[in-house]
């Protein structure tokens, strides 16, 4: 427990020291998400700007006059609204992958990292952490796919108890089992992501395979950490909607739009939490490692490309 | 005129006479002979005399195996000809034959669409049938060869769901025949809101049913996806024999319980001025029970729960008990000495009515905000006045019922949880139930007319939307026509006057016609046997200096003359006089009338004041108008709204994005 904590400690503390990243990231998803509503904007601004009906959606919620709005040719299909959004979402997670390598470089040093190693590592992981993705799709979505099917035969299989509770109970446990699965491969492959940047791992299966072994030998405490940060996340969520409920009247757009803003931040910073932690395990524990020591000699020399400064500084 | 023609025509008319006065003294004869066949008990209601012009008596003594979900039954039917005419050809309903895979119910829910059911790909467990096994007519013998299924409605031989058994001598007019028929049912899996869900039992629609003689004619239609119930009032007289273990709730007041040496009890039941009888079971019903007393008498109120549910019983208990005294007091008296709410199990069997007896709908998460088991609740007990009492042709005219009783269902929540949050009101969302009326129709508002018959709308959500959805819209619109305190007057003077004599359309729009002292056929050929759209707008608002002509035309507030106009679009065909107000930025507000008949009109002012609005149904009393958005225009452009979703949309983006980015990278 002890450990655990001081993971926790020392992952948040590499967050707290470089809060840039939250900002850049936070900016660059609410930039694409307000892209994301140009669509919205231009369809129901000209209905709902110069139409006293619109006080429905401003001094209340009424979701019918959200359908009715939805219902008026003018304001165009659904789908028009939201498919924008959906590649930008897409978009956000793709360029979390392309950034990520910089981030990580700063969280496994104890130097601030410059902006141009920032991009420099972020260039040259790129396609490391491409088919790092790859890998994990291959084994995050079987796994998981085949969680679900066993949670949706076992939901189907209680749901013939006489209880009607009993699959509730069933498919609940069914989620935190899945959650807890996928969050067990996405601790492994955090892992190898920061082996593939710390050694400047060209050969990623190897990083795969340092981190599974890390996981397997530590997943308590990691398990542990990474829930914690979750169940952090979830307290987020559920205290945000109950302020957002209590505290903003419902025409405050700007009220509502700091509150959920706040969540954004709070939710990404549990997230770079949980990559912090994963870092720090691996400083404290990979880094040292004979094993990792024995296979780093050929491959620490950058065979091509700028020079990479030093892994970790001296301390 | 000549003396012999004289003679010719008071001959003539002596004749007449005394044929007509013969005639109705045979028929006066035969139905005083009748009336002694069918009980003129009243042990179910509260009144001392009969309430209906009862036709069947049906008294049934049923079997159950929950195992197998099978009933033997036995049915003795009495039936009075009051058609006037001898009858020798007896129509039955054979509803739970439906749900078979060549039935039209089955055909018409996979072409059109039900509420539950998607009949994709066929389950065993979903077939259902009520099958005939013999038929005996009192002093005519056996009639079970004549037995042969019809299809009045279409030309689906495989459709089993109306029989016809040909008697060997007619009824005479006035006379009662008695049926004594077999018959074995197979419960399907819950659907159409009977059958069986593991330990629970819906039995609705279970036994052979008569068809009403309605206009000239046998009314007995085939069972459709989209068509529920019509029935003859009568007294039903049940014995339903089940396991000891099971726990009963049933149509009418319990006669008895018997415990019987094979493990099974007998329960009867009794039931006046019904035509219909549904029953429960279930070894796991947890039950309330409370007394209402009512305008006639006692009401006893049952309300069986599901033993997951038990914490929501006083919940359903309370909008049971206020539904019920809201009815009473605005509609008129409910007669019948019990109401049965039971909680179903899973919803294929929520939400459905039989004379004295309802189902609910609820989950185990249901919110203290979330008011769907109210709602479906107080749905349900309306139609124990619409469907129940006053039982119109729910084949025929469906907006009748489901229609009368949402527009009754918005009166009565909106007294009860509110007119903005009868239906959600949790975490900033509100939504009342005429919204909700409202929002099913205007999807499909120019369809299909209120008058169609239930099985050829154009689809079952044009069905519903219309059904439901547009003739609670078209009565509260009405209302703002002639008034709330009229139209409430006007629906106690229907229920009053044509309960237990299932009326017709025009029934109810006299009535209202009446009760109001109003010309109404222009709005009711439009609204309701018409399919015309409403969609009034404000087309376009605008001020300009008087002197615009002017070198240097300064404006000063309260001295400039500005000339304004409003014009305002009748986008749709649907002609209806509407009220407009226009504002101005000084704060003054001007009033004005369009009869609507041309397709636009343009109000113009001079003012030393900028018009600053226009909206038309200021008062929003028009609930048909498809488009409420562009019933106004403000001169000025407030982006509140737009902002306000932009914001929740960038939220949801946000968060799916970090989710996203979350797992996958």
């Amino acid at each position: 427990m002890q450990e655990e904590t001081g993971l926790l400690r020392a992952g948040w503390s590499a967050v707290r020291r470089n809060p840039r990243y939250l900002v850049w990231f936070w900016l660059l998803n609410l930039a694409l998400a307000w892209f994301g509503t140009l669509a919205l904007r231009g369809a129901a601004s000209p209905i709902l700007d110069t139409s006293l009906h619109a006080d429905q959606l401003v001094h209340r919620f009424n979701p019918t006059a959200l359908i009715e709005l939805l219902s008026i040719p003018q304001s165009g299909s659904a789908a028009g609204w939201t498919m924008p959004s959906y590649f930008l979402t897409g978009l956000f997670a793709v360029t979390t992958l392309l950034l990520m390598p910089g981030v990580l470089r700063q969280y496994t040093s104890e130097y601030r990292v410059s902006r141009d190693e920032f991009f420099r590592t972020c260039g040259r992981n790129l396609w490391r952490y491409v088919r790092l993705a790859l890998i994990y799709a291959v084994i995050a979505v079987p796994v998981t796919g085949l969680l679900f099917v066993i949670r949706k035969a076992l939901v189907a299989f209680a749901d013939k108890a006489l209880n009607e509770l009993f699959p509730v109970w069933v498919g609940g446990i069914g989620l935190a089992v899945i959650f807890l699965a996928a969050t067990a491969i996405r601790i492994w492959f955090d892992l190898a992501e920061v082996d593939v940047v710390v050694r400047d791992q060209n050969a990623v299966r190897k990083s795969v395979g340092a981190g599974f072994r890390y996981l397997r030998r530590h997943w308590g405490r990691l398990l542990g950490a990474y829930v914690v940060i979750s169940l952090l996340a979830l307290i987020v969520l559920v205290a945000g909607v109950w302020l957002w409920n209590v505290l903003v009247p419902p025409s405050s757009v700007f009220g509502a739009f700091l509150i959920g803003q706040i969540m954004m931040v709070l939710w990404l910073s549990a997230r770079f939490w949980q990559r912090a932690v994963a870092a720090s395990f691996y400083m404290a524990e990979m880094l040292v490692a004979p094993a990792f020591l024995g296979a780093r000699g050929p491959e620490t020399g950058v065979a091509v490309g700028p020079a990479v400064p030093p892994l970790v500084s001296p301390s | 005129m000549g003396f012999r023609r004289i003679r010719v025509i008071l001959l003539f008319s002596c004749w007449s006479v005394a044929s007509a006065f013969a005639q109705s003294s045979a028929a006066a004869k035969a139905r005083s002979g009748a009336e002694s066949t069918i009980p003129q008990t009243t042990s179910a209601i509260n009144s001392t005399t009969p309430m209906s012009e009862r036709v069947v008596w049906y008294a049934i003594d049923a079997k159950y195996n929950p195992q197998n979900h099978q009933l033997d039954g036995s049915e003795v039917l009495t039936y009075r000809n009051l058609s006037g005419q001898a009858l020798d050809r007896f129509p039955f309903h054979l509803y739970l034959n439906a749900f078979q895979p060549k039935a039209t119910w089955i055909r018409e829910a996979r072409a059109l669409g039900t509420r539950d059911m998607t009949y994709e790909k066929w389950k065993d467990e979903e077939f259902g049938s009520d099958e005939i096994k013999s038929v005996e007519v009192e002093g005519m013998g056996d009639v079970t060869g004549s037995l042969h299924y019809i299809q009045p409605d279409d030309t689906n031989k495989d459709d089993k769901t109306v029989i016809e058994a040909v008697l060997p001598r007619p009824v005479a007019p006035g006379e009662s025949v008695t049926f004594k028929i077999k018959f074995h049912d197979q419960f399907p899996e819950a659907q159409a809101r009977t059958g069986y869900k593991k330990d629970f039992t819906l039995g609705g629609q279970w036994f052979p049913k008569v068809g009403v003689w309605w206009h000239g004619a046998w009314n007995c239609h085939q069972f459709h996806a989209t068509t529920e119930f019509f029935a003859d009032f009568g007294v039903f007289d049940v014995k339903v024999t089940l396991p000891q273990d099971q726990v009963v709730g049933a149509s009418g007041v319990e006669v008895s319980s018997v415990s019987n040496a094979d493990g099974t009890k007998t329960l009867t039941y009794h039931g006046d001025d019904i035509h219909d009888f549904a029953w429960t079971a279930s070894p796991r019903f947890r039950v309330a029970e409370e007394t209402y007393q009512g305008t006639m008498g006692p009401v006893k109120m049952k309300v069986m729960m599901q033993p997951e549910h038990w914490s929501q019983e006083a919940r359903h208990a309370k909008i049971l008990r206020q539904t019920l005294e809201h009815f009473e007091k605005w509609y008129g008296p409910y007669p019948y000495k019990t109401i049965t709410l039971v909680d179903p199990l899973g919803q294929e069997a929520g939400g459905m009515e039989y004379p004295t007896f309802i189902t609910g709908d609820t989950s185990w998460w249901m919110p203290d905000g979330l008011y769907g088991p109210e709602l479906v609740v107080e749905h349900e007990f309306g139609h124990q006045y619409w469907y129940g009492m006053v039982a119109t042709n729910e084949f025929e005219e469906a907006w009748m019922d489901e229609g009368l009783n949402s527009y009754t269902e918005v009166k009565i929540l909106d007294d009860i949880l509110g007119k903005k949050t009868s239906v959600i009101n949790m975490f900033g969302l509100t939504a009342g139930e005429r919204d909700i009326q409202r929002a099913g129709y205007i999807g499909v508002a120019d369809f299909d007319p209120m008058t169609r018959k239930a099985w050829q709308f154009a689809s079952f959500n044009s069905y519903g939307g219309v059904t439901y959805g547009k003739t609670a819209s078209v009565l509260l619109t009405l209302e703002g026509v002639i008034g709330e305190e009229t139209m409430q007057k006007a629906m106690h003077v229907y229920f009053m006057k044509y309960r237990f004599t299932h009326p017709t359309k025009d029934d109810f729009l006299n009535t209202v016609e009446e009760v109001s002292g109003k010309k109404l056929r222009s709005y009711f050929d439009q609204a309701v046997s018409g399919t015309q759209v409403m969609d009034y707008e404000v087309m376009s608002l605008g001020s300009s200096n008087v002197n615009w002509y002017e070198k240097d035309p300064k404006e000063k507030k309260g001295e400039t003359l500005y000339e304004s106009s409003v014009m305002v679009h009748r986008k749709g065909d649907f002609i209806f006089p509407v009220e407009v107000q226009v504002k101005f930025d000084n704060g003054e507000t001007v009033h004005e009338h369009w009869d609507g008949q041309d397709r636009w009109t343009r109000f113009s002012y001079l003012k030393k004041s900028k018009v600053a609005s226009a909206e038309v149904d200021p008062e929003h009393t028009i609930h048909l108008d498809r488009n409420n958005f562009n019933n106004s225009s403000t001169r000025e452009s407030d982006s509140t709204a737009t902002s306000k979703l932009a914001n929740f949309w960038v939220f949801l983006t946000q968060t799916l994005s970090q989710f996203l980015s979350w797992w996958v990278v």
